[in-house]
């Protein structure tokens, strides 16, 4: 099917009116739980997860959809307005953006990252809708192993670029990966690391992990460490609407955002914190006015919000067509594919593609509802902040044994959401990323299904992983990512030490 | 927090540990596959006994671990015991209660608790809004078909 057929057929799913509810239900949860801290996509999607066996799969994943989407608008409204930015790809936005706010402008600050985000939402997902066929077509001639190179190479950028130390990282996908080993293997029917338990014959199950890991761990490590900065809303009244000036020191901006954050939060461990700074760092260099930044200059609220929706379009490209999830959120939402019974990849555009048109189809509705809802109301979402924060992260874990005892009312979640919680907590203490390990979770166990095809297929000769082109330069690729920031460390410290001595080894520890 | 936390790296060493024993126990390779089922636990094995052993030579060289950031907590990261007692012992609670006292009495104890947690006093009217909340989290989520048990199973009810 070409894109505009596609994408047309798309349209008529969207816009039936059942599923134009699905979306509204959606972006407006999103934009919620984008407002409020303790909360995030991934998790909101995991704890719905149960809930959607019972709701047919388009409709599901276009409320996904608009809850992906509408995180990202609500991280703005805050990081505005309060300067608490809700999502970490909104940190750029609460630096110019509450400047403006405390100034008065915060009205403009709004109108220029909702529309800016309207705009890249949108240019994101023209990218997706055009580029997505063609990838999806070029994913039918990956062999087994090119995908086991493709996930290596998503086990390795996940682990060096997430977080701050790469041994940390590392440790956090082979948590992952040693969790995914869990259950029966597939092709021998022997159980691995099931300890005799029962309930564990299945694997673990991902939503406990997430839902344990996120909404557990943060709960413990806020309770611990609980101190409320009391919000200061800066007042819109008397607010100005963006200037002709405003429009003008925009639209480049917008653009030149979109122009980052799309490819990069296509790459496997892009994400939106890297465009968004380096759109901002941008923005700072080719302003004219580069001494407003600091105190309010609204391009640099316009390129870094741009940058952060157009990721996110990004991030679904590899997910749609090869079915390599990037973020945290993209793996869950591959994990609600699986629940499905749906793999991402090539097929999926031939068997459902209704469901994948109805999807795309629904990111652009889902963006013009997203519009509506937040640059008239950005006051009243605010008011989500002032919930007693008691009875939030009480809410929230509520909601967590809803998504966790709902799974399988079985004993052994429950004692897995305390365990696997305790890891959170350490993992925050620690400073461990946490993303690496949901990655190895569900990515480890389909990158041992390439691994023993690609092996059955070379007759068990190990070479036949670097056999085709691709599987060569993915590997290479892979080994860089190890080994370049390795080296250039290795660098640095010798010519440290080297000083050191020079200096008469006074710095010694 | 101790400024070398060696036990982190032990954590992480003991756990390949009985990632590779249980390994051990299977095949490695087998005739089809070659790669058996008890390959790559071996391999994910080995591979965190040996982070295991690069974090604890990290910390032996003393590197830093800066606290994550996150909404909600105080400036100097100053901990609470009492408070991270408390939320611990909510997330414990369902392992004792949920087969027996059923989905809401346990949200209702949770959130008590995760109230206390967050300093609040108000212990009454926690407990009753956590009742109400739970109560409708229950009937609702019943209602969209998500398994959530008896509304009382040690009573039948």
């Amino acid at each position: 099917m070409d894109p505009i057929t596609g994408l047309m057929n798309g349209f008529s799913v969207a816009l039936q009116p059942q599923n134009l509810m699905w979306a509204f239900l959606g972006t407006f949860m999103g934009t919620a739980i984008g407002v409020l801290p303790g909360i995030g996509p991934a998790l909101t999607i995991a704890l719905l997860l149960p809930v959607t066996v019972y709701i047919e799969p388009t409709a599901a994943f276009i409320m996904f959809a608009g809850i992906f989407y509408g995180a990202m608008y609500g991280g703005s409204t805050t990081s505005i307005l309060l300067n608490t930015p809700g999502e970490s790809g909104a940190m750029m936005t609460a630096l110019e953006g509450n400047q403006m706010a405390r100034k008065g402008r915060g009205a403009a600050a709004l109108c220029t990252a909702a529309l800016g985000s309207f705009v890249a939402g949108t240019i994101g997902t023209l990218g997706l809708t055009f580029l997505a066929p063609p990838i999806a077509e070029l994913a039918f001639i990956f062999k087994p192993q090119d995908y086991f190179a493709l996930m290596l190479l998503a086990f390795l950028s996940v682990s060096v670029v997430m977080g701050t130390s790469k041994v940390r990282g590392f440790i956090a996908l082979f948590i992952g990966l040693s969790l995914g080993l869990v259950g029966i293997d597939k092709a021998s029917g022997l159980q691995r690391l099931t300890f005799g338990v029962p309930d564990l014959m299945d694997g673990v199950e991902m939503t406990v992990v997430l839902v344990s890991l996120f909404a557990i761990g943060e709960t413990l490590y806020v309770a611990s460490r609980f101190g409320l900065h009391r919000p200061n809303l800066n007042p819109l009244a008397g607010g100005i609407w963006m200037t002709r000036d405003d429009w003008k020191r925009s639209w480049k901006p917008w653009l030149r955002g979109t122009l980052f954050g799309f490819p990069i939060g296509a790459l496997p461990a892009g994400g939106a914190e890297i465009p968004t700074f380096l759109s901002y760092t941008v923005e700072r260099k080719l302003s004219k006015h580069p001494e407003e930044f600091g105190h309010g200059a609204i391009e640099g609220v316009a390129g870094p919000e741009a940058a952060n929706n157009a990721a996110a379009a990004g991030v679904l490209v590899p997910l749609l067509t090869l079915g390599l999830p990037t973020s945290a959120t993209a793996a869950i939402l591959l994990a609600a594919f699986q629940n499905y019974g749906l793999q991402p990849g090539p097929m999926l555009f031939i068997n459902s593609g209704e469901l994948v048109w109805g999807l795309i189809a629904s990111l652009y509705v889902g963006n013009l509802m997203l519009l509506i809802l937040n640059l008239p109301l950005a006051g009243l979402w605010v008011r989500l902040l002032f919930i007693p924060r008691p009875w939030l992260y009480a809410g929230i874990l509520t909601f967590s044994l809803v998504g966790i005892w709902g799974v399988s009312n079985s004993w052994v979640d429950l004692a897995m959401m305390f365990a696997v919680g305790c890891l959170g907590y350490v993992m925050r203490v620690y400073d461990f990323p946490i993303a690496p390990v949901l990655i190895g979770l569900i990515l480890g166990p389909m990158a041992e299904v390439q691994l023993r095809r690609a092996l059955s297929i070379g007759q068990g000769d190990p070479m036949v992983l670097v056999s085709t082109p691709l599987s060569v330069v993915l590997m290479i690729v892979a080994a860089l990512i190890v080994i370049v920031p390795a080296a250039l460390h290795w660098r640095r410290t010798r010519k440290i030490r080297f000083d050191d001595a020079a200096g008469g080894g006074a710095a010694g520890r | 927090m101790t400024q070398r936390p060696y036990w982190l790296a032990a954590a992480v060493i003991v756990w390949g540990g009985i990632v590779l024993l249980k390994a051990a126990e299977l095949p490695q390779f087998d005739q089809y596959a070659h790669v058996g089922p008890g390959f790559l636990p071996s391999a994910v094995g080995v591979g965190l006994m040996v982070l295991g052993l690069m974090l604890a030579l990290q910390i032996r060289r003393g590197v830093r671990f800066e606290e994550q950031g996150a909404e909600d907590i105080n400036d100097n990261h100053a901990i609470s015991y009492k408070a991270l007692g408390l939320a611990a012992a909510a997330c414990a609670l369902p392992m004792l209660t949920m087969p027996s006292l059923g989905f809401t009495l346990t949200c209702t104890g949770c959130f008590v608790l995760i109230a206390a947690a967050f300093k609040s006093r108000r212990h009454i009217s926690d407990a009753l809004i956590g009742l109400a909340f739970s109560g409708l989290c229950w009937w609702l989520f019943g209602k969209l078909g998500v398994q959530l048990g008896a509304f009382v199973p040690l009573l039948g009810v």
